[in-house]
């Protein structure tokens, strides 16, 4: 079934990971989207995203993030697979599982996110997206 | 239906971007490169899977870490080339770098003459 890629939209209606990638310098941007559509095209378990995709463990296990350096920063997307039978996703408002895209950080080469960071701008997100019916989602 | 109209959301962004002549050479590029590492690490997979070999067995011959291979087959560690050319080689294969066009045509014909000319210069030695 083919996957489809969508944005988590806040409840003001402010889109986390549009603005993120707004924000980047031109190629920055096109290689975070170049990379998201390869994972669409050649979803998981296949190895898929050129290295760029990861999966992430620890407190962020079952997120997912694209990985991108550029002039000595470290770019992060932050994203879930979300997947269910028929019924499942017709809940959800999807006709096909979907890559959801949260939001994104950017650091410096050689520092760390805190656990709060990823609380407050990837779980919290995260959380309500898959706590809502339909998903809220930019359209 | 409800999923179409949503990953257009997606799809309407990146086809406005890709107006954009220095974002669309960058997305088009990088794709392309994406898209190369993904088919080499995934015919190495189908590779391990037609010889009957386990991921264990693969991390064995290469003397690396199951889990590390495990890894490296589900997207989930940045495939090191030396890692790439230690599973083509313990599956009987090999990683081949193809000219591609009209560029790769013209720098594979001016090869040629170099190679000749060393040929030339190691048969004089």
């Amino acid at each position: 079934m083919e996957w489809g890629i969508v944005y988590y939209k806040t409840p003001e209606g402010v889109v986390p990971a549009e603005d993120f990638l707004d924000g980047l310098a031109t190629s920055v941007e096109a290689k975070f989207d170049a990379v998201l559509e390869a994972v669409r095209s050649a979803p998981p378990p296949q190895f898929s995203g050129g290295g760029y995709w990861e999966a992430m463990h620890g407190t962020m296990n079952g997120y997912y993030e694209v990985r991108i350096r550029a002039q000595q920063k470290l770019h992060r997307l932050f994203c879930l697979l979300d997947n269910a039978d028929e019924d499942g996703l017709a809940e959800r408002g999807f006709d096909g599982p979907q890559i959801a895209v949260l939001n994104g950080m950017t650091k410096a080469v050689g520092k760390r996110f805190s656990d709060a960071e990823y609380r407050r701008n990837v779980r919290d997100l995260g959380d309500r997206y898959m706590g809502t019916f339909p998903r809220p989602v930019a359209d | 239906m409800a999923t179409t109209t949503k990953s257009n959301y997606h799809d309407r962004r990146v086809k406005r971007r890709l107006a954009d002549p220095e974002y669309r050479a960058e997305y088009e590029r990088a794709l392309r490169q994406i898209q190369q590492i993904d088919a080499l690490v995934n015919e190495l997979d189908e590779l391990r899977e037609s010889a009957g070999l386990s991921k264990a067995a693969v991390a064995r011959m290469i003397h690396k870490d199951p889990a590390s291979v495990r890894r490296f087959f589900s997207a989930q560690i940045n495939p090191e080339l030396k890692t790439v050319a230690a599973i083509a080689d313990a599956l009987d294969a090999e990683v081949v770098v193809k000219p591609r066009g009209q560029r790769g045509k013209r720098r594979a014909s001016s090869t040629k003459p170099a190679r000749a000319r060393r040929k030339k210069r190691a048969v004089a030695a």
